[in-house]
């Protein structure tokens, strides 16, 4: 090639670089988030009910898995980490605080810290690849990401087994890979994650929540982002044994289908339940309990937050007796 | 030979410092003033949302898939009023009252078990048809103040576009649909009578976004603001799927029991 062949090339090249910058419109992250558990309250605030798992895609190994649960598992001083996956905050009342890692002005790394998280996870920004399928598994994964206009799109792997939901033992495996987008409207802050899982899912498996910036949030102690393990039942301590369910012997495999008249195969996490042609199923099968049962009232009043309207009479099971309820006066 | 590439060296440094000083598109348009007509949002649309989008329930299934039992309102801030009103809820008398599509009004229907179409109506209006109580919302972009008509279960809605990168140089767009819908009448964030008046304001953030295998998500981030039924904004977000198959479209009309 001559000099000037080599020139022209040099001259298309540079054009076409610095004419198709891509756009960069990053987003200030970092600060404080209060969530918001107006989706989902029941498994992110006093827990789910087992043999629950309407809204999963879950694969028949998956489903067989969470069978085997019992709500002492997680006791098992190996397993008490296990619900403190990386995006386990979208299933957690998991208040969050951002901040940025920067080296020479550059953001090279978000970190997200919050309570519920074993570890912070930090979402690199800087161009490194991912490393071999066969590297370690830490407990935050290993999270990359870069800017789609306002959404921070960010890739997890190498997670460790997990439950997805937390206390009714719906697992996530290692193989499990994350997609998830991160955007900021005004002071709503919306994260989405996408799970694949090619052992315990059928399909990618969505959830999108909503924090509000709040610089009263996720400070000190709410954001501690570690798992402590301790002996919860002394019976359990150096026995060895797992505490579990054998096939076909949960006892609260049918929970749903009895509490709430909810067909087997949505209440055990089929996908094609996820999707409203799904039902032209139900509209044959489905009838309402006589009353809503447990956890009924809304979300505020179940907090006991400061504003809560006072005088709430929602009747909830799961709410202390009042005395005026007992019958009688102090003392009964 | 050496002039050539002189030539040649000449024009590359053209090349670098061409693209910084150009004007770009919209700066051109700004000085062109009143000759270039400003382009519409139809044109300048930074996200495509056109299309089929199927509401994926991965999420509060028990109360969107079916209709819940009186009086659980959980999930949703309702002050005592608001629950006072749902504990009164009588799909009977709705149906009675030619109400049945109470919950078909936008905020309740965005968190239905939906499939929506999405379509430009024209250079200035989006449409969204929902084949779950056959409803049609209209987003319009023009600033123009309509005047304000009969209420509706699904309001008037102003929208505009959040953009991000200006499309100049070759650079990419980004951005985002921000709608608010006013003028509702009075309907259900839940099937089961959770209310919502008339005085009630839906913002959502449209957003989509493309994953790794092609997929295409819609994300509706959406705060229900209602200074009547709720002690505090409710805000969500729901996410849809685009389907490249329409065919699983299926109208059917309102019902106040399923």
């Amino acid at each position: 090639m001559n000099g000037t062949r080599l020139l022209r090339t040099l001259v298309l090249l540079t054009a076409l670089t610095v004419m198709s910058r891509p756009a960069s419109a990053q987003v200030e992250l970092g600060g404080s988030y209060s969530v918001r558990m107006y989706e989902d309250y029941i498994e992110r605030g006093p827990g789910s009910y087992l043999g629950d798992f309407t809204g999963m895609p879950m694969s028949d190994e998956g489903r067989a898995k969470a069978l085997l649960y019992t709500s002492s598992l997680p006791s098992t001083i190996e397993r008490q980490c296990l619900a403190q996956s990386p995006w386990v905050g979208q299933y957690r009342p998991l208040n969050l605080r951002i901040w940025s890692e920067v080296d020479n002005g550059r953001v090279i790394a978000w970190v997200l810290a919050g309570d519920y998280l074993r570890d912070t996870i930090r979402i690199w920004m800087d161009g490194r690849p991912h490393p071999s399928a066969n590297a370690w598994h830490p407990p935050s994964g290993f999270t990359t990401g870069h800017w789609e206009g306002d959404t921070l799109m960010a890739r997890t792997t190498h997670v460790k087994t997990a439950w997805i939901r937390r206390g009714v033992g719906i697992p996530g495996s290692d193989r499990s890979e994350f997609t998830v987008m991160i955007t900021r409207h005004d002071n709503l802050l919306t994260i989405t994650t996408v799970q694949e899982d090619p052992i315990y899912l059928t399909e990618p498996h969505v959830v999108s929540r909503v924090w509000e910036f709040d610089p009263n949030a996720a400070q000190d102690n709410n954001a501690r982002s570690s798992c402590n393990t301790g002996n919860e039942i002394p019976p359990l301590e150096d026995t060895g044994k797992v505490p579990h369910y054998l096939p076909g012997q949960n006892p609260d495999e049918d929970y749903m289908v009895r509490a709430y008249n909810i067909p087997r195969d949505a209440a055990l996490g089929s996908a094609y339940t996820l999707y409203p042609e799904y039902r032209k199923i139900l509209k044959n099968l489905y009838t309402p309990p006589a009353s809503c049962g447990r956890y009924c009232c809304g979300w505020i009043e179940r907090q006991g937050l400061p504003g809560a309207a006072p005088g709430l009479t929602c009747k909830d099971n799961n709410q202390p007796v009042s005395n005026e309820e007992r019958g009688g006066g102090r003392g009964r | 030979m050496q002039t050539d590439f002189y030539h040649g060296l000449l024009t590359w440094l053209w090349a670098l410092v061409l693209p910084l000083v150009l004007p770009n598109d919209s700066g051109a348009q700004a000085r062109a003033g009143a000759a270039a007509p400003p382009r519409s949002p139809r044109a300048t649309a930074p996200i495509d949302l056109a299309g089929q989008w199927v509401a994926v329930i991965s999420e509060d299934w028990r109360w969107r898939m079916i209709t819940p039992p009186k009086g659980d309102i959980v999930s949703i801030p309702l002050n005592l009023q608001g629950q006072h009103v749902a504990e009164a809820w009588d799909p009977a008398k709705d149906e009675a009252a030619g109400e049945q599509c109470k919950a078909y009004g936008a905020p309740g229907l965005m968190r239905g078990p939906i499939r929506m179409r999405i379509s430009w109506l024209d250079d200035n209006t989006l449409q969204v048809q929902t084949d779950y109580g056959v409803q049609t919302r209209v987003l319009r972009f023009e600033r123009a103040a309509a005047p304000p008509g009969a209420r509706s279960w699904q309001g008037a809605t102003a929208a505009e576009w959040i953009v991000r990168g200006d499309g100049g140089r070759g650079m990419t767009t980004f951005g985002t649909l921000k709608t608010v819908t006013t003028n509702l009448r009075p309907g259900y964030l839940r099937k089961n009578g959770v209310p919502y008046s008339e005085r009630a304001v839906f913002t959502e953030y449209w957003d989509v976004h493309v994953l790794p295998n092609g997929d295409r998500l819609l994300v509706d981030t959406n705060v229900v603001d209602d200074p009547v039924y709720l002690q505090s904004p409710f805000q969500t977000a729901i996410h849809y799927k685009l389907e490249r198959d329409a065919s699983r479209w299926d109208p059917t009309p309102c019902d106040a029991r399923f």
